[in-house]
């Protein structure tokens, strides 16, 4: 890491950016925090590692005030930057305001493992991988300005099998009133805390719809009603968006499994649309404010 | 507190036969708000509105539901009702109890529980409602046409016939389009020119019409009534003003070109006009031929020009309109034909496409007239026409009839044979298509005076043989191949959309179809408008057309920018989308859904100027209210006026059980 | 309708919200009423001026609100008013839907069709058909169950004051 360091020392010696969002060790033992370096002493403190599952891309959002201090670095990892991707999409960043420092990757840890620190290495378990890197297909991240680590070869995955991709197939292979439920079971513990709607870098609106009562469309009380309203509202808005960073999973203090909601979407969304995948290019105009005339319309009568 | 009045309509019998208007008029007392409500005979009546308008102004009333016909019916004769006892006439809604309840249910007991239903709706819905002002806009009395062919001229000679003002803009040298082409026309066999030139210049002598020649519009911005187009008005190294068009340059110019008004045939020069009618008659430099450009030697033009009118440093210049509608008449294309290897064309010299015909045929074409073919100038003994050529044809043309060919043909086999008497001709067709007004005769008449030899089947080989074409092919009526040695094979090829039509139709923000004709409204009953208000089409850029359906058309959407343009201002429905620029956070969903490019994005700045923030702005003018942008929206800033997301949820919520 | 007057009724009648666009389907069912023709009463109409104005949310509250079917009907496609509003919201309906189904809503009871101004017979034969089929379907008890458990609750805040 000594090589992200120094070229982080560069940047902020020569001024090129006012801060480098990035990771340093936590203050809990196989954790690590996002970082802030503002100085080249800071730098230092600069860190790669499996632990480092944070999804730093939502420092450049609006949720915080990064953006306006000036020009920013960022370490990202290969699925980060596909946020990346889909916030230039989205008119929310210019690639010219971020420095992207890549990292390879070969996956971080899963939110229930804590790693022993003499297990910190590049390899890591397969059993330990959180489940979004059993599909990852950027190890190598696609978009940098500066690239560390090397020798990861971006697998080739076929697209939405696998990991929670099987999940999500279970699931789908349940009778309805099953599939009910088991999301109502979930749900009920729905406490609306909104760590979710906090944690994901997509979650960008300034005044959120839960926030109007102006209609109530999203009912305020966490009772299974409501909190059905809000986590379908939110898949349904994250559809055809979402880079499965699994952010919401891993933080929601309830245990509902999100990615999988996140990733029937993703799923959905490249099967339905020409195989659109949120996060790997800028260019294209996202399903839902594009359309093609044929169109699958076998539901509509 | 709202102060809503409910009025249950009788309509005769049509709705108190199944429905108890009585029982209805009276729940809704209680609902929320109500503060009066009554059953009636005929409320559309004269003393049913009046009674609207004096119960409005005795209790005061601040909305009004009444429950009756279809929105559809009167909406509007209650609305204005409404705003003339002084209540806006937006806070005003029907309750459809008649074409949706008291017709299609025959069970007095379920009609009434429907209609206590609809009615509580409409009453939740009306105490949201918004007063909103009718948008009203002001009208350029000025119209601009795009492309000066047969369409565009036809369109600005009527519009200007009315006294308003219209510019033509036509990307070529001259006005005329492919019409001034054409030698003869049919179904008359009159003389293109003889009709076309006379059209040109007068046009040309309107003063109410001015001619941007070898001219594009490269952006248009704005709404019905109120465009702005940009027009870039490429260089002619030429002025315009001052040339007298003498000629003199042109027959000066040493550097001899192709001319692709004789279909590469005959030659110009690099300063020219295409042909000697040409409207305005000012020659432009073509800078790629021209040797002064390549070399930096020659300026003989210069020389030799009497009013000194050549200026080799002309720029092109950006002229910037004002007009209120706009006629697209653009023209067609014809198919390129190297994918048709099997009729050789390219490949031997003696095929060629129908419009090259037509300037062997006119007397001011490169053979003046005299049917002789490319390779060698002898006069054809036996030509062979082939008409579909990438018309119909799914696999390598396009799907579409092109419509004129089976009428150019046959005049082409007419033509031909006037001009060589002891000629032959044949045609290989798949069907005539010939309706129209005298059509159908006209090819009787190339077939039983002409001698013209029709041959249901396809070609399916072309090649040379000495100086002759080997046409094989089969007749599919006898069932039998065909071969015909042939001097000269014509390709009635496929008319095609303008090349860059997306681009313009892009441009001007109209839909286009999948071979890129520019799409009219209604099939059926807006033949002639686009789907954006204010732009009309006229002729081939639309659909295949011939002459008369072109000019047709023309003057149909010529009639549409005067109906248009005959008001002082233009009123709409405020039915309109709104951004809350506080929560705007630009994501730009609703500016990539809207179907009218009717948002934008907009800088919200500081005191001092500086951009503090970008968010989506909504042009009133444009946006049409189709609430594309209000379900796209995430967090619900956008939202469409009259269609709000509180009004829509108080209706929900007024079914719930 | 207040609970009494459901308990009152001696037979249940579904609850069917239909959605549909103001051009296409509701001049459709303008036009079934004109015809004269005849079909089952347990239909309500929200008038929108677009199908791509409708809001998955509006399908959502439906069901919240006591919904035992929900109708979307707009204009054939190539047929939008809005030139384009139909070819997106087909798009959202096909992600929407795909979201219900997953999470265990019941599917036979969310119905989608273009029904254009002429086809008043279309829009009779859609409305009897969804109708007959939440029939044989019975009341959508799963959102109701839950609507009675939180009312139940908020008896129970409401003793607690």
């Amino acid at each position: 890491m000594e090589s992200l360091q120094s070229k982080a020392k560069e940047l902020i010696k020569d001024a090129s950016v006012a801060v480098i969002i990035g990771y340093a060790a936590g203050t809990k033992k196989g954790k690590t925090k996002p970082f802030f370096a503002y100085s080249e002493e800071d730098c230092e403190k600069l860190i790669f590692t499996p632990e480092c599952v944070n999804n730093l891309t939502i420092y450049l959002t609006r949720k915080f005030d990064f953006m306006k201090k000036g020009k920013v670095a960022i370490v990202a990892k290969g699925c980060d930057i596909k946020t990346i991707n889909v916030l230039i999409q989205e008119n929310q960043l210019k690639r010219d305001d971020v420095v992207i420092l890549g990292v390879s990757c070969e996956g971080v840890v899963d939110k229930d493992v804590i790693l022993d620190r003499a297990e910190l290495t590049a390899d890591l378990p397969e059993d330990k991988k959180s489940i979004k890197c059993i599909t990852c297909d950027v190890n190598t991240p696609s978009d940098f300005d500066h690239l560390f680590g090397e020798g990861v070869e971006s697998k080739a995955i076929e697209p939405m099998t696998g990991g929670i991709y099987d999940e999500v197939d279970k699931v789908r292979g349940m009778a309805q009133g099953e599939k009910w439920n088991f999301w109502m079971e979930h749900f009920e513990r729905c406490i609306k805390c909104y760590a979710c709607k906090k944690v994901c870098p997509l979650c960008y609106c300034d005044v959120c719809i839960t926030e109007k009562n102006q209609p109530q469309w999203i009912e305020t009380s966490a009772h299974e009603r409501g909190n059905y309203a809000w986590n379908i509202k939110r898949a349904m808005d994250l559809s055809g968006r979402c880079t499965f960073c699994g952010e919401c999973d891993r933080v929601c203090p309830a245990e509902i499994p999100l990615n999988l909601l996140n990733q029937e979407m993703a799923k959905l969304n490249y099967e339905a649309f020409d195989g659109y995948r949120a996060g790997y290019q800028t260019e294209e105009k996202p399903p839902f404010v594009s359309f093609k005339e044929d169109d699958d319309e076998g539901f509509i009568r | 507190m709202s102060r809503v009045g409910v009025f249950v309509c009788h309509c005769g019998t049509n709705i108190s036969a199944t429905v108890d208007v009585a029982k209805v008029a009276e729940e809704m007392k209680n609902q929320p708000g109500v503060v009066y409500t009554e059953d009636y005979k005929f409320m559309c009546s004269s003393p049913g509105q009046g009674k609207l308008k004096e119960i409005i102004d005795e209790h005061k009333l601040d909305s009004v539901v009444i429950a009756a016909c279809s929105p559809h019916m009167h909406e509007k004769t209650f609305r204005n009702a409404a705003e003339a006892a002084g209540l806006n006439s937006f806070k005003v809604e029907m309750a459809n109890i008649r074409e949706q309840c008291s017709w299609v249910h025959p069970d007095k007991a379920e009609g009434t529980v429907k209609s206590l239903d609809l009615t509580k709706k409409m009453i939740e819905k009306v105490r949201l409602n918004e007063e909103l002002d009718k948008i009203v806009m002001p009208v350029t009395k000025k119209a601009l046409v795009i492309g000066g062919g047969i369409a565009g001229i036809q369109a600005a000679l009527d519009i200007a016939a009315a006294g308003t003002e219209v510019i033509i803009v036509e990307k070529d040298v001259t006005l005329g389009g492919h019409m001034i082409q054409l030698s003869e026309t049919f179904p008359t066999l009159d003389c293109s020119q003889c009709i076309m030139t006379p059209k040109m210049v007068e046009a040309s002598l309107n003063p109410n019409i001015t001619i941007y020649t070898y001219a594009e519009v490269e952006a248009l911005d704005g709404y019905v009534g109120n465009f702005r187009a940009r027009i870039r008005r490429k260089a002619k190294s030429v002025v315009e003003e001052d040339c007298t068009g003498c000629g003199i340059c042109q027959e000066k110019c040493p550097k001899k070109v192709d001319n692709p008004f004789e279909m590469g045939h005959g030659k110009s020069k690099a300063i020219a006009v295409p042909f000697p009618q040409a409207v305005p008659n000012v020659p432009v430099i073509d800078r790629d031929s021209c040797i002064y450009y390549k070399t930096g030697k020659c300026r003989i033009c210069e020389k030799v020009c009497g009013p000194k009118c050549i200026d080799f440093d002309q720029q092109d210049e950006i002229v910037n309109v004002d007009i209120g509608a706009i006629v697209v008449a653009t023209g067609y294309d014809t198919m390129p034909l190297d994918r048709f290897g099997e009729y050789g064309y390219g490949k031997y010299k003696d095929v060629i496409d129908g419009l090259t015909f037509e300037r062997m045929a006119s007397a001011a074409g490169f053979t003046e007239g005299e049917m002789k073919r490319p390779s060698d100038g002898k006069t054809p003994e036996t030509v062979v026409f082939i008409q579909c050529v990438g018309s119909r044809d799914e696999s390598k043309g396009v799907s579409y009839c092109s419509k004129i060919c089976c009428m150019y043909s046959a005049k082409q086999t007419m033509l031909y044979k006037h001009k060589v008497h002891h000629g032959k001709a044949h045609v290989f067709y798949m069907d005539i298509r010939a309706g129209g007004k005298n059509y159908e005769e006209f090819v009787r008449r190339a077939i039983e005076e002409d001698d013209a030899n029709y041959i249901r089947g396809r070609v399916s080989r072309v090649y040379e043989k000495g100086d002759k074409l080997i046409v094989k092919g089969a007749d599919t009526l006898s069932g039998r191949p065909v071969t015909i040695e042939a001097d000269m094979v014509v390709l009635a090829t496929a008319m095609t959309a303008r090349k860059g039509a997306d681009k313009l139709a892009q441009t001007l923000g109209i839909s286009y179809d999948r071979y890129n004709f520019f799409s009219e409204s209604h099939p059926k009953l807006r033949p002639v408008e686009t789907n954006t208000a204010g732009i009309f089409l006229a002729g081939a850029c639309q659909a295949p057309k011939d002459v008369p359906e072109t000019v047709a058309q023309a003057s149909a959407a010529a009639s549409k920018v005067l109906g248009l343009l005959s008001q002082e201002t233009l009123k709409r429905e405020p039915i309109t989308a709104e951004v809350n620029e506080a929560n705007c956070i630009a994501c730009f969903d609703c500016l990539n859904i809207c179907p009218y490019g009717a948002i934008t994005s907009k800088g919200i700045t500081d005191r001092d100027g500086n951009i503090i923030k970008e968010v989506a702005e909504v042009n009133p003018g444009v946006c049409q209210g189709c609430g594309l942008c209000n379900a796209a929206c995430r967090s619900k800033t956008i939202e469409l006026r009259g269609f709000k997301d509180n009004q829509i949820y108080a209706e929900i919520n007024s079914l719930a059980v | 309708m207040s609970e009494e007057k459901v308990e009152n009724k001696e037979v249940w009648t579904p609850r069917i919200i239909a959605y549909v666009c103001n051009w296409c389907t509701y001049g459709g069912a303008d036009l079934a009423g004109t015809s004269r023709k005849t079909y089952d009463a347990s239909v309500r109409v929200i008038k929108l001026p677009c199908t791509g104005r409708i809001d998955p949310l509006f399908l959502l509250k439906a069901f919240e609100r006591g919904a035992d079917s929900i109708l979307v009907s707009g204009c054939h496609p190539g047929d939008c008013h809005y030139n384009t509003g139909n070819y997106h919201s087909r798009r959202r309906w096909t992600a929407f839907r795909d979201l219900l189904e997953f999470s265990g809503i019941d599917m036979r009871r969310i119905h989608f069709s273009w029904i254009s101004a002429a086809e008043a017979v279309k829009w009779v034969d859609v409305v009897n058909d969804v109708s007959e089929k939440t029939k044989e379907l019975g009341p959508y008890t799963e959102f109701q169950r839950i609507n009675e458990k939180i009312k139940e609750y908020d008896g129970i805040f409401a003793e607690q004051g």
